[in-house]
């Protein structure tokens, strides 16, 4: 993954602070449900750039693991897609995804690529997290948001076990 | 400057809320104590279930001092929000704690015996997560997500 000379694009855990837009916090949605926009758009921005990661790092990660990164990039690009309905819902324009992304640290090995796939998912994890705070008790989407939270954790730990990282586990997924 | 200016805004009714909360009786005991003491007992359980698994099964072990140290954080974090929404002295009549339950010599029971352990805190945490404000919804999702990364572990 290459930076964009003309377009030098923020970190993966910086970028999307930028790409959030400024409007209403909570948007009506058309089932009369209020959604928090700007943390939905946060959370689909984090499910872009994993999409893009797990594009990423198929290329460098042994065999006996490309299952289990099919599995992650198909849950991420069905999190995309049901976020995007969300925010069609509420009336608001989904985030597209960058044309690139910049990551931390060049990715040339399958311990690189793996150490970038934990940096998707702990963004994933703090987007979808703040999704929950700043909404209502609402069931369906903060069980949506929980899902979302509790699988970029899980993915987290497993490629920490792949990687041979420790500890494993954090206290607390998606706390910044 | 629009995103700080709309926070503040959001922030005043919370803040006036939590003002407003020692003026209220209290009903009940706070959701967040069954978590807390959820958290301390498998805490207790864990840490017993690494050293008794220490010697035949460091890996077992290494996993149960790892849940043992992320339950006392859940733990810690629970206390200090339950300390802030009610000040003073933890009120009479709370429920006991949970006695943990005794290890189990066989390994492979203790290892079933821990994956439940996880599991059911995280079926609590996560049903909590549905009807609690925002911070504490949040908290609780936070370690929802970590007794399954635990459970993925152990399983």
């Amino acid at each position: 993954m290459t930076p964009s000379p003309d377009h030098p694009r923020p970190d993966l855990e910086t970028y999307r602070g930028e790409r959030t837009p400024a409007g209403p916090e909570m948007s009506p949605s058309r089932a009369g449900r209020r959604v928090p926009v700007d943390a939905l758009q946060g959370a689909l921005a984090a499910e872009h750039a994993a999409i893009w990661v797990y594009g990423v790092t198929a290329a460098f990660v042994p065999s006996t693991l490309a299952e289990r990164l099919d599995a992650a990039a198909t849950a991420h690009q069905a999190r995309r897609d049901a976020t995007e309905r969300m925010l069609i819902d509420a009336g608001t324009p989904p985030v597209p995804p960058e044309p690139g992304y910049r990551t931390p640290e060049p990715v040339t090995d399958a311990a690189s690529a793996l150490r970038l796939a934990i940096t998707a998912e702990t963004d994933a994890a703090a987007a979808w997290r703040s999704v929950i705070e700043r909404s209502t008790a609402d069931p369906d989407l903060r069980g949506a948001a929980l899902d979302a939270l509790t699988g970029a954790a899980v993915r987290a730990v497993r490629w920490r076990a792949a990687v041979g990282g420790t500890p494993l586990t954090v206290p607390f997924p998606g706390m910044p | 400057m629009l995103t700080v200016g709309a926070t503040l805004f959001l922030a005043g009714p919370a803040v006036l809320a939590g003002c407003t909360l020692p003026a209220r009786a209290p009903e009940g005991p706070d959701p967040l104590e069954a978590p807390a003491l959820r958290a301390e007992a498998d805490a207790a359980l864990a840490t017993g279930m690494a050293r008794s698994a220490a010697h035949a099964d460091p890996v077992l072990a290494a996993a149960a001092r790892a849940l043992a140290a992320d339950r006392m954080a859940h733990a810690a974090a629970l206390r200090a929000e339950l300390r802030r929404a009610r000040p003073g002295p933890a009120p009479h009549g709370a429920s006991p704690p949970v006695a943990p339950p005794p290890v189990d010599p066989d390994l492979a029971g203790a290892r079933s015996t821990l994956t439940q352990t996880v599991h059911a805190a995280q079926d609590e945490a996560a049903g909590l997560v549905m009807t609690l404000p925002g911070y504490r919804a949040a908290l609780l999702a936070s370690v929802a997500a970590c007794c399954a990364s635990h459970a993925a572990l152990l399983s």
